[in-house]
């Protein structure tokens, strides 16, 4: 396992601030893309949180490596099925703004 | 099956159904020719069961004794408990048969003449053959259960010959006043059944009564199985107090008032006991009560006899007292002479209802006595065999009803029930004075009747019954009661009725004319006598000033006897009035709380859920913010927990 100079703190609170961006626009933005955009934000601040663990620490070298890529087969699906989710709403409803979805309260 | 005495049996109940299926399926299309296939099955019922009922009175080695059994088939066979269908004739069955056919066939004639004129003629023989089948059933049936069934299909029978009229009111409300009264007996009955089983594992009838001589059952436990099975006869034979429905069942048709509610199903109840005597006979209390009830029925019956004015009604009162005679006879342990009573006034009351059915038939249906009188030359036929009935029913020798009446009342004597005899003998007097009474109102006197009407005799339909009945109202007291204590009907039911007489220690007697029998019987006609002088003197011709004058110095007794000691009265303030209250107030509160808490329960249900709806928004964003929020909050106190 080739090392990395440095130390583990920058690596997490980059991830944090990213996964908090993330976050922050999967709350406040009203359209769907934008809000599917936050999701990837967020997948990938915990990837890069997981392989800095799996770089830096010992015991669970490869581990790290090893969810970061289960992470991204998972991120590319939820983008498909969540793109295509978006498609099917807007050419029904002919808005992307999440809150006129509101066909499960009545 | 052929060489068994018993291979025409199945037949008694076969053909009666065939009537009745029949009947019912084609009657409608075959319209005046209605009565030709219920009145063969009926005549070829009469002609089998004389086949059978003769030999086993008269003690035939293959039916009398302990009687023949047959078994034709398993019809619920659950586990250790079975119950097969089978006939049993013996000497009460014969005694039963010979009632039930004779009166039945006597009936089916009569009608052809009686409901030529109604519309459902057709619908009266279906009915009618459906009696005779559930009525042949019980009296044949060799298991309780099958008994039961007959039982209740007897009940069914009377219920829609009472409703025969359905269109009009009071015998649609009678009918139903029939029916429920009978179903509180019947609850006892049904209850006294399931005790049986509890004790001995079968309602086969042989299987109980030998369960009894052995000893099985004693004690309480007898006394209890014993008045439960008494209730469903004090139902069925219109005891006090079920009493009330047959007077009401007079407006059913005539010759059904002469069939079922005088000569053979009001005789059922009477019936039951008998056969189930041994299971009486184990209780000293039940006998008590059943005499008492018996007794005290009878007089108290009597006493309103003396005041109705429909001729109907007073021989429905008097069939009650002589039900009451029965019972009494039945518990002072004098089974052959109740049940001998119950052959003769089979007869003898038959022949009176019928009577009064031509009287009615001849006046155009009136059935108020004030408005006849003078009938006696107009309608011979009917005057002469209804003055036969009534000489034969006020006890008078040497007709039938003296031989068996005397019978009951020596025996009550004879077995220290001083108190059964002395009411009996009164009773004895009063049926004796209102039956006169009856005479007297509607044959004698002057004619009170509606000039319009055109007075005639009946057909011959009518009257050949009426005098084929006067035979044995005549002859049958003779015929089967002497010589005393040792006649035919002695030898024919004395095996049957063996088991609960060695129970009770009763013993067999020779009779003595110059002896406590013969006091007893001269007591017994002088009383009937006296009735009957008194009956002729005030009812003989018009005596109204006489009579009005006896009536205002009895006012209260007057009023009362006429208005049935207010019973009726008593039944809607105590059932009708008061039940209805109890039953509003229970049906309030199953509204208010029962159904309350049902309904509550869904109101919270929805109403929370109502509520938590609010927080439902269907925006994605705020569930979004739910999670964050959520888990912020988890890992602060995972932290906290932690640290």
């Amino acid at each position: 396992m080739s090392m990395i100079a440095g130390h583990l703190e920058p690596y997490l609170v980059l991830s944090s601030l990213l996964f908090s961006i993330g976050a922050f626009g999967f709350l406040a933005r009203r359209n769907a893309i934008s809000m599917l955009m936050s999701i990837e934000v967020m997948l990938n601040a915990v990837n890069l949180a997981a392989l800095a663990f799996g770089a830096f620490m010992p015991t669970l070298a490869g581990q790290g490596v090893a969810f970061a890529l289960l992470i991204i087969a998972v991120a590319a699906a939820e983008a498909t099925v969540g793109l295509a989710i978006v498609i099917a709403i807007y050419r029904n409803r002919k808005t992307p703004l999440v809150d006129e979805y509101d066909a499960m309260r009545q | 099956m052929t060489d068994t005495p018993l291979s025409t049996a199945p037949l008694l109940l076969i053909l009666p159904l065939i009537g009745f299926a029949f009947t019912a399926a084609f009657g409608r299309r075959l319209g005046k020719r209605a009565h030709i296939v219920p009145l063969v099955a009926i005549a070829a019922v009469w002609v089998l069961a004389m086949g059978l009922a003769i030999p086993a009175l008269l003690g035939d080695p293959a039916l009398g004794g302990e009687g023949s059994s047959l078994t034709l088939f398993t019809w619920i066979a659950s586990g250790d408990l079975i119950f097969n269908v089978g006939i049993h004739v013996d000497g009460l069955t014969g005694a039963l048969l010979l009632v039930v056919t004779s009166v039945g066939a006597l009936v089916h004639l009569y009608s052809v003449g009686y409901m030529s004129h109604d519309g459902s003629y057709w619908r009266f023989f279906a009915y009618l053959n459906l009696f005779m089948f559930s009525m042949l059933l019980l009296v044949l049936a060799d298991n309780l259960l099958v008994v039961f069934a007959a039982w209740e299909l007897v009940g069914l029978s009377s219920y829609l010959l009472i409703g025969f009229w359905y269109t009009k009111r009071e015998p649609g409300l009678a009918s139903k006043k029939a029916f429920i009264t009978n179903r509180v007996g019947d609850v006892g009955f049904a209850l006294g059944l399931m005790g049986l089983v509890a004790v001995f594992g079968s309602l086969d009838i042989h299987t109980i009564l030998a369960g009894i001589e052995a000893g099985a059952l004693t004690g309480p436990a007898a006394t209890v199985i014993a008045l439960l099975v008494f209730c469903g006869a004090v139902g069925k034979s219109a005891q006090f107090p079920l009493h009330v429905w047959l007077p009401d069942a007079m407006e059913g048709p005539t010759p059904v008032s002469a069939l079922i509610h005088a000569a053979t199903m009001v005789n059922a109840g009477v019936y039951l006991v008998a056969r189930m005597s041994p299971l009486f006979a184990a209780s000293h209390e039940a006998m008590l009560i059943v005499a008492a009830i018996g007794i005290f029925t009878a007089i108290f019956a009597a006493s309103i006899a003396f005041t109705q004015t429909d001729i109907k009604r007073v021989l429905a009162f008097s069939t009650l007292s002589q039900l009451g005679y029965m019972f009494a006879a039945l518990g002072v342990g004098a089974w052959i002479p109740a049940i001998f009573h119950l052959i003769t006034h089979g007869f003898f009351k038959g022949l009176l209802f019928l009577g009064s059915g031509s009287v009615i038939h001849a006046v155009d249906g009136e059935q108020e006595m004030p408005k006849m009188g003078g009938l006696e030359r107009k309608i011979p036929i009917t005057y002469a065999t209804m003055l036969i009935g009534t000489i034969a029913i006020a006890g008078l020798p040497p007709l039938a009803g003296f031989w068996s009446k005397d019978e009951i009342l020596g025996e009550a004597f004879k077995f220290g029930f001083g108190w059964v005899w002395l009411v009996g003998l009164l009773v004895a007097g009063m049926t004796a004075f209102y039956m006169f009474r009856l005479i007297g109102m509607t044959f004698w006197g002057e004619s009170r009747v509606n000039p319009a009407v055109h007075v005639h005799e009946s057909p011959w339909t009518m009257t050949l019954p009426l005098v084929a009945l006067a035979v044995p109202t005549i002859v049958a007291g003779f015929l089967l009661g002497f010589p005393f204590a040792d006649g035919i009907l002695v030898h024919g039911l004395e095996p049957v009725f063996a088991p609960a007489n060695e129970l009770l220690g009763h013993e067999h007697e020779a009779w003595t004319l110059f002896g406590i029998d013969g006091l007893l019987m001269l007591a017994s006609v002088t009383i009937a006598a006296i009735g009957t002088a008194i009956g002729i003197r005030l009812f003989s011709s018009d005596h109204t000033q006489l009579l009005s004058s006896i009536t205002t110095r009895l006012r209260p007794l007057y009023e009362g006897s006429r208005s049935r000691w207010y019973f009726d009265d008593l039944n809607d303030l105590v059932f009708v009035q008061a039940g209805g209250r109890v039953a509003r107030a229970l049906w309030w509160f199953d509204r208010r709380v029962v159904d309350g808490a049902v309904n509550g329960v869904g109101t919270i249900a929805s109403s929370s859920g109502r509520g938590l709806r609010q927080i439902q928004t269907g925006r994605v964003q705020n569930y979004a913010l739910g999670i964050a929020v959520g888990l912020i909050a988890m890992v602060i106190v995972y932290l906290m927990v932690a640290a």
